[in-house]
Formats: C-alpha cells, sequence, structure tokens
C-alpha cells in the first residue's frame, strides 16, 4: 500500500472518528439539558407541592403563615425561559420536550390555582394573564405576542403570566380551556378574567391591562412560545 | 433544499481534507523534508528580478539579495525593467557597477516576459530563481533552496513566505494566512502537490525551461501555470520550509481584493480551461485526486455559505425588526446575564470548532517550521474573523470575472 494510499485511509478514519464524536457530544449535551431542567421541574414541583400542603394545613388563616403570593414564581419563570429554549433547539416534536411541557404546564396550572386561593382568602389582586399560543404555524401573530408579554413581565414583576400551547395534548389543559371556554383564535389572552384574542400591538395589549395594574413589585412567570 | 443537504457533506469533506493534511505532515516524506540539514554545495545560481513601477522596494531587494549568505562567484542577480514608467530603472543603475548584478531594460510586456528574458541571460546557471520586486530574502534563504536539490529528480523548489513588517489589521490578518500558506507548501511537496511555484524565490533547474518551455501569460498568475505545467510533465516539486522570503502584502482592501482575484482567477481559468486533465487525475496522485477538486469544490461552497449567511442575516433582522416592534430599545439593548445551559451548540458549529482548531494547528506548525518570528495570539483572532468576512469578496468576484470572460489586471 503506497504512503498516499495509507494516509487517505488514516485520514477517512479520522474524519468518521471526529464526526461520530461530535454527534454523540450533542447528543449527550442534550440529555444534560434536558436533565437540568428536569431536576428544576422537580425542585419546583415539590416546592409547590410543599405550599399546597402548608395551604390546606393552615386554611383557616393562610394570609398569617404564607405570602399573598407564591415565591416560586421567578423560578418558575427561568424555567419558562429553558424550556422555551431547548424547545427552540430540539423542535417542538420532540417527545422529551413535549413531556418536559406537559410537567411545566402542570406546574404553572397547580401556581395559578393556589395564587387565585391566596389572593381569595387574603384579599389581594394580583394581575394574571392567561396566554394561550400555537406552534403548528397557524398563529403568525403568537410570537410578536409572547414577546410583547416577555417585556410585560421584565418591566412589571407583579405581573403573572401563564403561557400554554393551546393544541397541547394534556388532561389539564384542555380542562382548562374548557372550563374557562378559550375560542381557538389565537393568540388568546385571558387578563383578570378579561378575554382578548388577537394580537396587534405592544401598546394595545397594554390597553387590556386593568388601569394601575402595570407597577412593578415583585418577579413572576415566564412566557414559552 | 435544505441547507444542511449541503453543509454536512462539505464540512465532512473539509475534515477529511484537514485530516488528510495532518496525517501527510506527521508521514515519513515530511518529516524526512524538515529534517534537512542545509547543503554545502555551491551550484552556479541566477537571480532573476522582474521589475514594474517597483522604485520604493526594489533598492531592498537587490540589498537583500546581495546580503545572502552564498559564495559572490556563484550568485549572479538579474535586474529586468519591464518598461518602468517610475525611478525603478534609475535605481536598479545605481548597481550598475556591482559585478554581481546584471540589469536588462525591455518594453514592457508583462512579467512572463520580464522572466523569460532573465533566463535568456542565465545561461551558465545551473538553478534558475526569480524573486518578485516588492520581496526581501533572508541571508540564509538561499542555502536552503539549495538543499532541495541534491536530490536528483527535484526539478524546482518553493520557499516559505512571511509578510514583510505587517503593520494594519489587512497585513496582520495576511502574516497569519501566510504561515498557514507555509504548512501548506510543506505539507503539499511531500505529496507532490504544489501547484503554485510562488514569485518571491522559487528556484528551477533550467532544464524545466529547455524542456517545457519559457513562462506564458497565463491570466496574470505565471507561477502557477508553470508549476501546473510541470506537474503535469510529472515533475517534482519541493518545498525549503526554512527558506524564509518577506513580501510586501497590500495594506487596503481594495488592493488586497484585486490581489486575490487576480489569483483566484488565475487558479479558475488555469484548471478549469488548461489544466482541467490534472483534476481528478489518479496518475497526479494528492493533487490530481484531492487538491485540486477539494480547492474547486470549496470556491463554491465558501460563496454559497457567504450568500445563505447573507440571506440569514437579512432575514433575521427583519423578524427581529416585526417581533420586537414597539418593545423600547433599552429593554433589547439590555445585557443578558451569560449562561452556559443557553450555549447554542449544534453539530454544525462543533465540527466548525473542530475546522477551526485544525486550522490554527497549522499556522502554528507553519510558523514554527519557518522560524518566523512575531506574535502570533492576536493576529490569529483577526484571521479568523476578518478572513472569513473577506475572503468572500474576491471569490465571488474572481468567479463573476471567470463567468463573465473579464480579463483581470496586475494593479
Amino acid at each position: 500500500m503506497s504512503i498516499f494510499t495509507r494516509n487517505i485511509l488514516i485520514a477517512l478514519g479520522m474524519t468518521i472518528l471526529i464526526v461520530a464524536t461530535v454527534i454523540y457530544a450533542v447528543g449527550y449535551l442534550d440529555r444534560l439539558r434536558l436533565a437540568e431542567i428536569e431536576t428544576i421541574q422537580n425542585t419546583i414541583s415539590t416546592e409547590t407541592f410543599s405550599l399546597e400542603t402548608q395551604f390546606s394545613l393552615l386554611e383557616a388563616a393562610p394570609c398569617d403563615s404564607t405570602a399573598s403570593s407564591t415565591t416560586l414564581s421567578s423560578e418558575l419563570a427561568d424555567l419558562g425561559n429553558r424550556l422555551s429554549f431547548t424547545e427552540d433547539q430540539l423542535g417542538s416534536s420532540d417527545a422529551r420536550v413535549i413531556q418536559l411541557k406537559k410537567q411545566y404546564y402542570l406546574l404553572e396550572i397547580r401556581d395559578y390555582l393556589i395564587n387565585k386561593k391566596l389572593a381569595a382568602a387574603c384579599g389581594t389582586k394580583p394581575v394574571t394573564v392567561l396566554y394561550f399560543y400555537s406552534n403548528k404555524g397557524d398563529c403568525s401573530d403568537c410570537e410578536k405576542a409572547g414577546y410583547a408579554l416577555s417585556y410585560l413581565r421584565d418591566t412589571y414583576p407583579k405581573l403573572r403570566v401563564y403561557s400554554f400551547d393551546y393544541y397541547l395534548d394534556l388532561g389539564a389543559l384542555k380542562t382548562l380551556i374548557a372550563v374557562d371556554k378559550v375560542k381557538n383564535t389565537l393568540p388568546a389572552f385571558i387578563i383578570n378574567g378579561k378575554y382578548s384574542y388577537g394580537f396587534t400591538s405592544l401598546a394595545d395589549l397594554e390597553k387590556q391591562f386593568p388601569k394601575g395594574a402595570l407597577a412593578t413589585s415583585t418577579p413572576s412567570t415566564t412566557v414559552i412560545n | 433544499m435544505s441547507l444542511e443537504v449541503v453543509t454536512y457533506p462539505f464540512l465532512f469533506l473539509t475534515i477529511f481534507f484537514e485530516s488528510f493534511l495532518l496525517v501527510t505532515l506527521l508521514s515519513h516524506p515530511a518529516r524526512t523534508s524538515r529534517e534537512r540539514v542545509a547543503s554545502s554545495k555551491t551550484p552556479k545560481v541566477a537571480v532573476i528580478v522582474p521589475c514594474w513601477n517597483e522604485e520604493s522596494t526594489i533598492g531592498g531587494t537587490i540589498e537583500s539579495l546581495l546580503a545572502l549568505e552564498y559564495p559572490r562567484e556563484k550568485l549572479s542577480i538579474i535586474l529586468v525593467d519591464d518598461g518602468s514608467t517610475d525611478a525603478t530603472y534609475s535605481t536598479m543603475m545605481r548597481y550598475a557597477d556591482n559585478a554581481q548584478i546584471k540589469i536588462l531594460k525591455k518594453e514592457n510586456g508583462g512579467k512572463h516576459t520580464a522572466m523569460n528574458l532573465g533566463i535568456e541571460h542565465a545561461k551558465d546557471a545551473e538553478l534558475i530563481g526569480c524573486l518578485d520586486a516588492d520581496s526581501f530574502v533572508d541571508p540564509k534563504a538561499l542555502r536552503e533552496m539549495i538543499t532541495c536539490f541534491d536530490e536528483e529528480d527535484v526539478m524546482a523548489a518553493a520557499p516559505s513566505m512571511s509578510v514583510h513588517e505587517p503593520h494594519t489589521l489587512l497585513e496582520r490578518m495576511q502574516a497569519v494566512e501566510y504561515q498557514l500558506g507555509n504548512a501548506m507548501r510543506h505539507i503539499l511537496s511531500a505529496t507532490n502537490s504544489l501547484y503554485v511555484t510562488p514569485g518571491p524565490f522559487s528556484f528551477y533547474r533550467p532544464q524545466v525551461f529547455q524542456n517545457i518551455g519559457p513562462f506564458r501569460h497565463a491570466y496574470l498568475t505565471e507561477d502557477m501555470e508553470m508549476a501546473l505545467r510541470m506537474q503535469r510533465a510529472g515533475y517534482r516539486i519541493e518545498n525549503a520550509v526554512r527558506a524564509r522570503v518577506y513580501t510586501k502584502a497590500p495594506d487596503t482592501l481594495t488592493k488586497l481584493i484585486k490581489q486575490r482575484t487576480r489569483w483566484n482567477t488565475g487558479f479558475l481559468r488555469n484548471v478549469l480551461y488548461d489544466y482541467r486533465d490534472l483534476v481528478g487525475n489518479r496518475k497526479r496522485g494528492a493533487l490530481g485526486l484531492i487538491i485540486l477538486p477539494f480547492s474547486l469544490i470549496s470556491v463554491v461552497f465558501a460563496i454559497g455559505m457567504f450568500g445563505n449567511a447573507i440571506v440569514q442575516f437579512v432575514q433575521n433582522t427583519i423578524h427581529a425588526i416585526a417581533t420586537t416592534s414597539g418593545i423600547p430599545i433599552a429593554y433589547l439593548m439590555t445585557p443578558r446575564a451569560i449562561n452556559l445551559f443557553y450555549w447554542p451548540y449544534s453539530a454544525t458549529a462543533l465540527l466548525s470548532g473542530v475546522l477551526i482548531a485544525i486550522v490554527i494547528a497549522l499556522i502554528v506548525v507553519g510558523k514554527r517550521l519557518s522560524n518566523t518570528s512575531g506574535t502570533l495570539l492576536t493576529n490569529i483572532v483577526l484571521y479568523v474573523v476578518i478572513y472569513s468576512l473577506v475572503s468572500p469578496l474576491w471569490l465571488i468576484r474572481s468567479v463573476a470575472d471567470v463567468a463573465r470572460g473579464t480579463a483581470n489586471t496586475w494593479r
């Protein structure tokens, strides 16, 4: 075998090895990223459950022992950001992403419900946005709406935003949509019980909020889109 | 068609190409070549300096030749003024009394005609070299060049080149590129795949011109055409990696694009029109099967990737403007905290990283083998960033010139 032929074969072997290593590394990093999300999700899940339990134990006087809203909103926002980024990277049809989204939505719904209870018990008036989007390609304004809500949430931390993929196959989400009678005209918003469909501009969206609602206080959850 | 369909095969090909270079660098012929000890032989040598309007550099070029560590009686310098309209000829005439120097003057006819006139006047030389009038040789360079010819089948040899006193960003970028070129020349010579014998200080046995003829116009890349003609004839072209030659590099983008367009159109025209038989030719080994085909493919791919990058940039910008419409600029410009979680790795990015790492390794090898002084680290950053932005400009122009049949000019 000539030196040239031998060098070609070695170079080919090196190339295959490099490409295989890169493919393995990408898969490994993907798994690490998903595992990190799962860990955060489990932590938040435990803390939410703890809060619910605490709330049940002290049902008579919840406001004396807990804050008037959950303190997990910033973690939930961070989790949402990470999940959104991972969805962009791996694609919305990735089975692992779908599973994590389901768990995340369950956390959001639980956080939404417990805060609703706390607000009623303690007489507070949090500003809550339920945001429904689709990434099936049938909602050209969803990305703009998601970005606008992210801006509002970052600017007005008092705002609590819960975002949901309208078409995700999750029983609790379907029930929420059915109970609240949310139409599939997306993007859809429920701002403190008031329904709004479609997105034109940030200024128009801001008009949907109750007067004085947009003021800075504590941070809230995120917008996945 | 998805971009990945083209990107991944090309990345695979490029990694294969770079792996081949690394393997060849470590193989026996390359090791033997760089372990070569400078020869003590002193054959009669003639160095031809073709000049056209080089008044600012010709003096330094001549002085560097006179400072070569080589017996004076064995080294003759032939200065050929190719119809300069500036003070080149009068500067040459200052050396008219030097017995080593012969001065010729002719009407302007192009560099190849000046070289051929010089060759006619180098009848008794055992080796004939050339040196562009904007280049300067290291005192030990000739000894290193001569050593290549200790092996009788070597018909020509090319030196290592460096940028003379790089100051501007573009010059510093080219300084790095030249070190990569030195590594490439060293590696390609190990598989007899050199397809350029550069104007600055390449040497030939006189038999080359006797057997395959003198220099040709060759689309203003006579040094490339001569090397391709030698390859077709089955001649061996060596590299003296420690023979250092310093050349003036273009210091403005306009000059750089002009120079590189000339080089690239020369490459495309020579290879596609006159030496197409070498491409894919198994008899030509690495040159025919790997080097020339890959060089052609890379031109197309580099332009394609650049075009795609521009389209993507425009699309993303329009999309970003549409998506963030109405959001205050201050919010958009607020820096976000760096978090490794958001590192946007992908197979394409990692494979590109591998390619850049191999290129940087080759640059370091080129610098070390040629013993070139100067800083490297910041210049490598300049090279990686600037080169990827500006090189598509001359590639696009070259392809356009070749497609439209536009003739190029020297300056």
